[in-house]
C-alpha cells in the first residue's frame, strides 16, 4: 500500500516536471482573446477564474496521440487540444485568424505569405518554440512522403505543387506559392509539432530509424510525460475505456484581457462511455458538465433543466452541411432519350415551379420535429462566407437570401405557362408535346430522406405532376447521381467554412456537378460566372472581397436551381449553469466539441 | 482496521449531515419525517437524497425505502438507493422485454428505462399521446406522460401547450396526460419564479388526495424551492 502511494507520488511529480513551471509574467507576445470586450464577437462573454475540472463525455477511446497521423476524431479530439497552428478558427466567428502566428502579411503579388511567430513562447515542457518547429512540421512531417499524414492533401495547390516553407529568422517563416490561393490560409491551421521531441523519429532527419517510424510515434502505450504541445492542454493520464485527463499547459500563450492565462479550467476529464445514451444519463446525473444532445433527448432534459440547473439550447442555427434535391438536367443525354423532358428540366422556370412546391416548413416540423431550418444556398449557414450575412463573419441577416416560397398556386401557374398541362384528361400534367410526364424521385433508405421525399412527392402530385418516390440502395443512388442516370435525386453534402472546398460540386467541370455534367463541355453564362467567382474568391486574400465574390456566387447558384436546397437540422446543446461561457456554444465550437476552441474560454462559475 | 475506517467515515458523515442541517432555512428532515401531507413530505425527501447516501448504508437505505415512517423518508431512501446503484445507467442496458416485464410488475424505474430506450420512436408528441391512449401498463403510462411533459412544457420546439390547457389536462381523465401536464406545469412554475413556499404548500394541501397530479406538479415546484433555500 505504502509502495503504491510512493509510486503514485513519483508519477505525479514526473507529470508536473514534464509540464514545466509556466511563465513568470504574461509574455509580450501572448495571444489576448478579447473576452468581454465591447464591439467584438466576444463581448457577451465573461472573464473567468482559473481552477476546477471540466467533465466531458466521449464515446470512443483515442487511437494514438500523434495529431498528424490521426485518422479519426476520437484521436484529434485530444490532439487538437494539445496543438495549435499558425492560424486557427476564431473561437466564436469561425473566421480564420492568426494564432501561433501573431500576424501575417502577403506579398503584393499574392505569392508569398510571411508569418511572424510569437516570441518567448514555449512548448509545454519549457523548450522555446521557433521557426525551426514550423519548418520541421511542414517540411519533415506534413509534406514528407514517409509520413502517413492527413494534412498533406490539403496543402496541394491547384497546380499540384506544395507551398515552399522557408525560415527567415527564428521567428519568421515564409510560404511561397506557385499561384495565388487564399484557402491555403485555412490549411495553415496545421498543428505545430515539437522538433526537439520528434525529429529523432523522422527517417529523413535520422537515418538510424527505419522509414515510417514517425507513423508509429506517440502511440497509446507511450510514456505520457513525453507528450509535448503548444495548445491549451496536455494529456497526462489515460485509463483505457474509462477516461483521459488533460491538464493545463503552463506555457500556453492564450490570455484574457485581465491578464489571466488560459485555459481557465485546470483539467479536462474526458469520460469514455459506451454510447450517447450513457452520455446523456451521465449528464442528467451531473457526472459530466456538457452534452451534445439529440432531438430525442429534448423532452427528457427540458423539464429537468430548471430544477437541476442546466440549460437546454434549442437554437435555430443550422448545422454544417447541405440537403437538396437534384433534378438531372442531362437526363437521357447519354442515350439520346428524354429529349423533351431534358429540355423542360433545363428550363429554369420549370425548376422554379419545383422550388415553389418544396414545403420546407412542413419538412422542418414533421421530419426534423421543429429542429431544422430551411436552406437556400450551397454554403453552410455557419460559414463566415454564408451569403445570408451582410459581411464576412457577420451575424446572419438573410438580407440577400433567395427564397422560393412554398406556393403551389404559383407553381401551377408556372407549369401552365410552360405548357405543362394535362392534355389527355388522365389527371396528370403532360409535356408540352402531349407526351406523358413522369418524375421519379430517389433517395436511399434513410428515414429523414424518405420523409422529405414523401412530402415532395405529395406536393408535386397535388399540382398534377406524376411524381413517384422510390427508395434505392445508397450505392445505386450515388451511381445514378455520378453517372447522370437518375431523374430527381435527394441527398446531402457535408460542408465547411470555405466555399472553395465546394469547387468540385459547383464549378462546371466539377466531378460532383451532378445536376449538369455536360456544363463542362457546354457551360452557359451562369456556369461560367460561377466558375469565375469560385476562382476570384480563392484568389484574393482580402476576406471582404472574397465574401463579395462568394455572395454573388451563392445568389447565382440559388437562382440557377441546380441543386435545390431543403432543410438542415439545427444546433442543439446542453450545459450546466455553472459552466461559464458555455452559452456561446454554436456549430463553430462547443465546450465538448471536436475542435476544442470554446473549451479554453469556459470556466467554473462555482469557484 | 476496515471497520474502524467505516466508523470514522460514519462519524464524518454524521458531521456532514449536521453541518448541512444547520444550513437549511427550512428543516427538511423535520418536514420529511413529520409532515402529514405526502407531497410536501416527498418534496422535502427529494432534497435529502445526497444526505441519505452519505448517512446510510445500502442495507439501511433498503430498509428505510420499504419501512420508513413517512412518504418523504421512503422516497429519499428509495432515490438514494437508486442513485447508489447507478440509477438508470444500470437499467437501460437491460433488454426492452425484460424492462417491460419489470415495469408491468410495478417497477417505475424499469418503466422509465423502457421509455428512455424507446424514446427515439416517440419524438413527436402526438405519437406519445397515441401510445398513452393505448397503454396497458400503468408505470409505462406514467413514464410516457413524463416524456410527453417535456414536449408540453416551456421551450419545447413542438407540442408546447399554454398553461390554461395544462391546468385542464392535469385534472383530466387520462393518467398519462395528467402526468404530462403536471411535468410541464412544474417547469413553467419554476421558470416563472412567482410562487413562494407557503403558497405552494397551501396549493398542495388543497389538492392532495383530490387532484393528485395537480398536487404532484406543485410537489415538483416545492422540491425545487426547498432546494433553493
Amino acid at each position: 500500500m505504502r509502495k503504491t502511494l510512493i509510486l503514485v507520488g513519483l508519477l505525479a511529480a514526473c507529470s508536473l516536471a514534464a509540464l514545466g513551471q509556466g511563465y513568470d509574467t504574461m509574455p509580450a507576445d501572448a495571444h489576448v482573446i478579447p473576452i468581454g470586450v465591447e464591439g467584438t464577437v466576444y463581448e457577451d462573454m465573461e472573464l473567468g477564474v482559473r481552477g476546477g475540472t471540466l467533465h466531458i463525455p466521449n464515446i470512443e477511446d483515442p487511437k494514438a496521440w500523434n495529431n498528424h497521423t490521426a485518422k479519426e476524431t476520437s484521436t484529434t479530439w485530444f490532439t487538437y487540444r494539445m496543438h495549435r497552428g499558425l492560424m486557427n478558427l476564431d473561437h466564436i466567428s469561425g473566421a480564420v485568424v492568426p494564432d501561433f502566428a501573431k500576424s501575417y502579411e502577403i506579398s503584393e503579388d499574392g505569392l508569398v505569405i510571411t508569418f511572424h511567430l510569437r516570441e518567448g513562447i514555449n512548448w509545454s515542457d519549457g523548450t522555446p518554440i521557433t521557426a525551426d518547429d514550423v519548418l520541421f512540421t511542414f517540411n519533415d512531417v506534413i509534406t514528407n512522403e514517409d509520413v502517413d499524414c492527413n494534412a498533406r492533401p490539403g496543402m496541394i495547390l491547384p497546380d499540384g505543387t506544395f507551398p515552399i516553407c522557408e525560415k527567415v529568422d527564428d521567428y519568421t517563416v515564409t510560404f511561397t506559392l506557385s499561384t495565388i490561393y487564399r484557402p491555403i490560409l485555412n490549411q495553415m491551421t496545421f498543428s505545430l509539432m515539437p522538433k526537439h521531441k520528434l525529429a529523432q523519429y523522422v527517417h529523413k532527419l535520422n537515418p538510424d530509424v527505419p522509414a515510417g517510424t514517425f507513423n508509429e510515434t506517440w502511440t497509446l502505450d507511450m510514456d505520457l510525460s513525453e507528450l509535448v504541445g503548444n495548445g491549451p492542454w496536455i494529456v497526462t493520464d489515460y485509463q483505457v475505456n474509462v477516461s483521459v485527463t488533460m491538464e493545463r499547459n503552463p506555457y500556453y500563450y492564450g490570455y484574457d484581457p485581465a491578464g489571466t492565462q488560459l485555459p481557465y479550467y485546470d483539467k479536462i476529464v474526458s469520460h469514455i462511455v459506451a454510447n450517447q445514451d450513457v452520455s446523456m444519463l451521465k449528464f442528467r446525473n451531473g457526472e459530466v458538465d456538457v452534452y451534445a444532445m439529440r432531438p430525442e433527448d429534448i423532452p427528457i432534459l427540458l423539464p429537468e433543466g430548471p430544477s437541476k440547473g442546466f440549460q437546454v439550447m434549442v437554437t435555430d442555427l443550422a448545422q454544417y452541411g447541405t440537403t437538396w434535391i437534384c433534378p438531372n438536367l442531362d437526363i437521357g443525354l447519354a442515350d439520346g432519350t428524354d429529349e423533351e423532358k431534358r429540355e423542360l428540366y433545363r428550363n429554369v422556370e420549370f425548376r422554379e415551379a419545383i422550388a415553389h412546391l418544396l414545403d420546407k416548413d412542413t419538412m422542418v416540423q414533421n421530419v426534423l420535429n421543429g429542429l431544422g431550418t430551411a436552406q437556400w444556398t450551397g454554403v453552410s449557414v455557419p460559414s463566415p462566407f454564408y451569403a445570408g450575412r451582410d459581411e464576412y463573419g457577420g451575424p446572419t441577416t438573410e438580407n440577400d437570401a433567395v427564397w422560393f416560397e412554398y406556393d403551389p398556386a404559383l407553381a401551377a401557374s408556372k407549369l401552365d405557362a410552360l405548357g405543362v398541362v394535362d392534355q389527355d384528361g388522365d389527371g396528370w400534367r403532360d409535356l408540352p408535346s402531349g407526351a406523358p410526364l413522369t418524375i421519379e424521385i430517389n433517395a436511399n433508405d434513410n428515414t429523414i430522406r424518405i420523409a422529405y421525399c414523401l412530402i415532395i412527392q405529395d406536393d408535386l402530385r397535388a399540382v398534377g405532376l406524376n411524381a413517384n418516390f422510390q427508395v434505392v440502395d445508397f450505392n445505386t443512388l450515388v451511381n445514378r447521381l455520378l453517372g447522370a442516370t437518375g431523374d430527381i435525386i435527394q441527398l446531402g453534402l457535408t460542408g465547411g467554412d470555405e466555399p472553395n472546398s465546394g469547387k468540385n460540386v459547383y464549378t462546371s467541370c466539377g466531378n460532383l456537378h451532378a445536376y449538369r455534367y455536360s456544363a463542362c463541355e457546354d457551360p452557359d453564362e451562369v456556369d461560367l460566372r460561377i466558375d469565375e467567382l469560385m476562382d476570384l474568391g480563392a484568389n484574393t486574400f482580402d476576406l471582404d472581397e472574397a465574401f463579395d465574390y462568394y455572395k454573388e456566387y451563392q445568389i447565382l447558384l440559388a437562382h440557377q436551381l441546380g441543386y435545390i436546397y431543403l432543410c438542415q437540422p439545427t444546433f442543439l446543446y446542453t450545459y450546466y449553469d455553472y459552466v461559464g461561457n458555455a452559452f456561446m456554444a454554436s456549430p463553430t465550437s462547443t465546450p465538448g466539441g471536436n475542435n476544442g476552441l470554446l473549451t479554453e474560454l469556459c470556466f467554473d462559475k462555482r469557484l | 482496521m476496515k471497520r474502524n475506517g467505516l466508523r470514522a467515515l460514519g462519524l464524518m458523515s454524521c458531521a456532514i449531515v449536521f453541518v448541512s442541517l444547520i444550513g437549511f432555512a427550512v428543516d427538511l428532515y423535520d418536514i420529511a419525517a413529520n409532515e402529514e401531507v405526502p407531497e410536501i413530505s416527498k418534496a422535502a425527501g427529494l432534497n435529502l437524497v445526497d444526505d441519505y447516501i452519505s448517512a446510510y448504508t445500502a442495507e439501511e437505505l433498503a430498509d428505510l425505502a420499504a419501512n420508513g415512517a413517512t412518504p418523504g423518508i421512503r422516497l429519499a431512501a428509495d432515490r438514494a438507493l437508486f442513485k447508489l446503484n447507478d440509477g438508470l445507467l444500470a437499467l437501460v442496458v437491460l433488454d426492452q422485454d425484460t424492462l417491460y416485464a419489470m415495469a408491468a410488475a410495478g417497477d417505475q424505474d424499469a418503466a422509465e428505462a423502457w421509455v428512455f430506450n424507446a424514446r427515439a420512436s416517440y419524438k413527436r408528441p402526438e405519437v406519445v399521446e397515441e401510445a398513452i391512449a393505448t397503454c396497458q401498463v400503468e408505470t409505462i403510462e406514467i413514464a410516457l406522460g413524463e416524456l410527453l411533459g417535456g414536449s408540453y412544457g416551456p421551450g419545447s420546439p413542438i407540442g408546447q401547450k399554454p398553461k390554461d390547457e395544462l391546468l385542464r389536462l392535469v385534472v383530466g381523465d387520462s393518467l398519462g396526460l395528467r402526468i404530462a401536464a403536471a411535468t410541464a406545469l412544474t417547469t413553467y412554475w419554476i421558470q416563472e419564479g412567482r410562487l413562494a413556499i407557503p403558497q405552494v404548500e397551501n396549493a398542495i394541501r388543497a389538492n392532495s388526495g383530490v387532484n393528485p397530479e395537480l398536487a404532484l406538479a406543485h410537489q415538483g415546484l416545492l422540491a425545487y424551492l426547498y432546494g433553493e433555500e
